[in-house]
């Protein structure tokens, strides 16, 4: 992968602007998820772009590709069926099972912009980012804690 | 036959109009129409955008999407729209002006000149949403490096709900030296009150009162800390944090629903203000403007049938705040939207996006000015004034009467309010900026798992939740987030804000939106 999608969710301020520029930006869809970890953290789900992806690995139609020399996995609108498979196949849980225009919702680190993801693009507090290999290296994701309460965020 | 090439794109640079930090960003338009909205790196905002600013393209060519005059749900031409309404203005005394969100100060002055030249004396703001109380401490731009000299921040409410972009300046603060000190008061477990060193977490409505133990002001037969539920050795603790640190703000924004008194809260305010020397900072969406008399006088010549016309400017009025139907009725109500409603009287008019012109915010004054054609049936204020008189006239600010406020009795009767109930359930409103106008999402109910047990209620059940105003089906979420008797729902459509109760205040006649009791049941 040249690039791909950080997150410190130390500085998350849990207000999915990441999803709805993924949902202004695909009619709807939701390509990028969130958890909800109740009372303690809003986790933004972003598509890992797996080197062996289980998505594709159980796309009954192959509408699931991953491009070698990116490392991209994408889904074709086409040729999907709208199975819900790689949903339920997938570890992370990104793919949304409920869907919206009858195919799967797959992120494609929107392939169509050349700035790189809209959702990092969107976020709000800087959460999210669009790094390179090296540029991870140098940060210090994970690191900090923002509230003096060392393990949860939000205290119920 | 012109040929349409789906990647020629043009990109209009604009100035979100969701709230006060006006992000810029860019509306995409191919030959089709508006294909989405672009993040724009060199931007104010740095191309970063809040699911509002996301939204606002979609705004644009919504479904919903008002572009002909309408007249009991039928469309109407404008022609016979201007007749009707000059037939109507012909009787200035019968009539009175209104306005609220969505003007800029050039059509505030264009309708305050036309009221003058007409003779319309009763000219009133219908901007109820509490943010509009803020508006005395607007009086200087804020700029975001404030914050570097500050040592301590207290923000009153959910600012990163209310003005997402706010939270990254804040998140830097608070990293950039561990002595930084950030407390948060609200009712409800918020994102916000998850950063701060110390959450006060008051009794529903009751913040006004912390604020007024906060600046160490003692109210006639009030305990403070009984009424807010924060021990008194907590505020003495805070309140000497707040009188010592240096450089300090007050950071507020307010939900509708979520307070019982907004004007008690402003005066509170301003006690601690004087009492740490911290600077308040409201985050608004927008700061409405004051008319010649405050909204319930109005109701009340409406009630005694001496006001048979409303013509109201803006986007809100009479649509989101159906609960003051009745005592409007047997009045005729003229009123400006972007989206189809139905009402008396519906007109088409710009959206801010669409609009040259002039908005205060919390930075200051900002132009709009993208560029962007409105639909082809709407016209601006300005016009729809010029097309009911050859000039509008000279306009002026106008301040409305303040009424005499007695803080003891106020803070008594808030008191009483903030009681718990032995049955139902209060509902209170919250901002979540995901939640905007059902864009993305429909509104959930959040329930205390307590309560959700006691209703037998599970999780994405569907709610039905009744108010004297009417009742409203919500998908459930259980959170420990609200406390137990307490249910909080995003406050942002009609159907939504029209549940909830108003009470007017006697001294000052301000409409005021409150936490409102309701009953719960699970629907099958």
């Amino acid at each position: 992968m040249q690039k791909r999608i950080v997150l410190d969710l130390d500085l998350c301020c849990g207000c999915r602007s990441c999803e709805a520029a993924c949902r202004s930006a695909f009619k709807g869809e939701a390509r990028i998820r969130h958890g909800d970890i109740t009372g303690v953290a809003y986790l933004p789900l972003a598509c890992k772009h797996c080197k062996q992806p289980l998505c594709l690995a159980s796309c009954p139609v192959e509408a699931i590709t991953q491009d070698e020399s990116t490392g991209l996995v994408v889904r074709s609108a086409n040729i999907c069926i709208g199975c819900k498979s790689c949903a339920y196949a997938c570890p992370f849980g990104v793919i949304d099972a409920p869907l919206v225009r009858h195919i799967s919702q797959k992120c494609s680190l929107c392939a169509d912009r050349k700035e790189g993801p809209r959702c990092v693009a969107a976020c709000s507090s800087g959460a999210l980012q669009w790094l390179s290999d090296d540029e991870i290296k140098r940060h210090e994701i994970g690191m900090r804690m923002v509230s003096q309460d060392l393990f949860i965020r939000r205290k119920a | 036959m012109k040929n349409i090439d789906p990647k020629a794109v043009v990109v209009k640079r604009a100035l979100c109009p969701f709230c006060s930090f006006g992000c810029e960003f860019g509306v995409i338009f191919n030959d089709f129409g508006v294909a989405g909205v672009e993040y724009i790196k060199d931007g104010s905002s740095g191309g970063r955008l809040c699911p509002r600013g996301s939204a606002a393209a979609m705004y644009l060519d919504h479904p919903r999407r008002l572009s002909t005059p309408m007249k009991n749900s039928k469309a109407i031409e404008w022609s016979r729209m201007a007749k009707e309404l000059r037939k109507v203005i012909g009787n200035p005394k019968n009539v009175a002006v209104t306005f609220d969100r969505n003007v800029t100060l050039e059509e505030y002055a264009s309708i305050i000149g036309f009221c003058k030249k007409n003779g319309i004396d009763d000219i009133s703001s219908t901007y109820f949403e509490p943010e509009a109380y803020l508006k005395p401490f607007l009086d200087k731009p804020f700029a975001t490096k404030e914050l570097d000299k500050a040592q301590l921040v207290l923000i009153l409410g959910d600012p990163f709900n209310h003005a997402p972009m706010s939270s990254q300046s804040i998140i830097d603060w608070k990293l950039s030296n561990k002595k930084n000190n950030l407390l948060v008061i609200d009712s409800i477990n918020t994102h916000t009150a998850g950063f701060a060193d110390t959450f006060l977490r008051v009794a529903v409505g009751t913040e006004p009162l912390l604020l007024f133990g906060l600046a160490q002001e003692k109210i006639d037969g009030v305990d403070i800390a009984k009424a807010t539920g924060i021990d008194a050795e907590v505020i003495a603790d805070v309140s000497k944090a707040i009188k010592a640190a240096e450089g300090g703000l007050i950071f507020a924004c307010l939900s509708f629903g979520h307070t019982y008194d907004a004007r008690l809260l402003v005066e509170g305010l301003m006690r601690l203000r004087k009492f740490s020397g911290m600077r308040v900072v409201p985050f608004v969406e927008f700061t409405g403007y004051g008319g010649s008399r405050n909204f319930a006088t109005i109701l009340e010549k409406v009630k005694k049938k001496k006001i048979k016309n409303l013509i109201n400017f803006g986007e809100l009025f009479p649509f989101y705040y159906p609960q003051l139907n009745a005592e409007l009725k047997g009045s005729n109500i003229y009123a400006t939207s972007t989206f189809k409603y139905t009402g008396d009287i519906v007109l088409p008019v710009p959206f801010n996006l669409e609009k040259k012109g002039t908005v205060i915010t919390t930075f200051g004054k900002k132009e709009l000015n993208a560029g962007i054609e409105p639909p082809s049936g709407a016209k601006s204020i300005s016009e729809i004034l010029n097309m009911l008189d050859e000039g509008p006239g000279k306009g002026e600010v106008m301040i409305p009467p303040e009424g005499k406020m007695n803080i003891t009795e106020s803070a008594r009767k808030l008191v009483q309010m903030s009681l718990p109930k032995k049955k139902g359930y209060r509902l209170i409103g919250e901002k979540i900026a995901y939640s905007f106008l059902g864009f993305f999402e429909s509104e959930a109910l959040k329930v205390n798992p307590r309560d959700a047990a006691e209703l037998g209620l599970k999780e994405n059940d569907l709610a039905s939740v009744t108010s004297k105003h009417g009742s409203v089906d919500f998908p459930v979420r259980l959170t420990t987030d609200v406390d137990k008797g307490i249910v909080a729902v995003s406050a942002e459509t009609p159907d939504v804000k029209g549940l909830f109760e108003y009470e007017i205040n006697t001294d000052s006649n301000i409409v005021n939106f409150i936490p409102t009791e309701v009953k719960i049941c699970r629907k099958e």
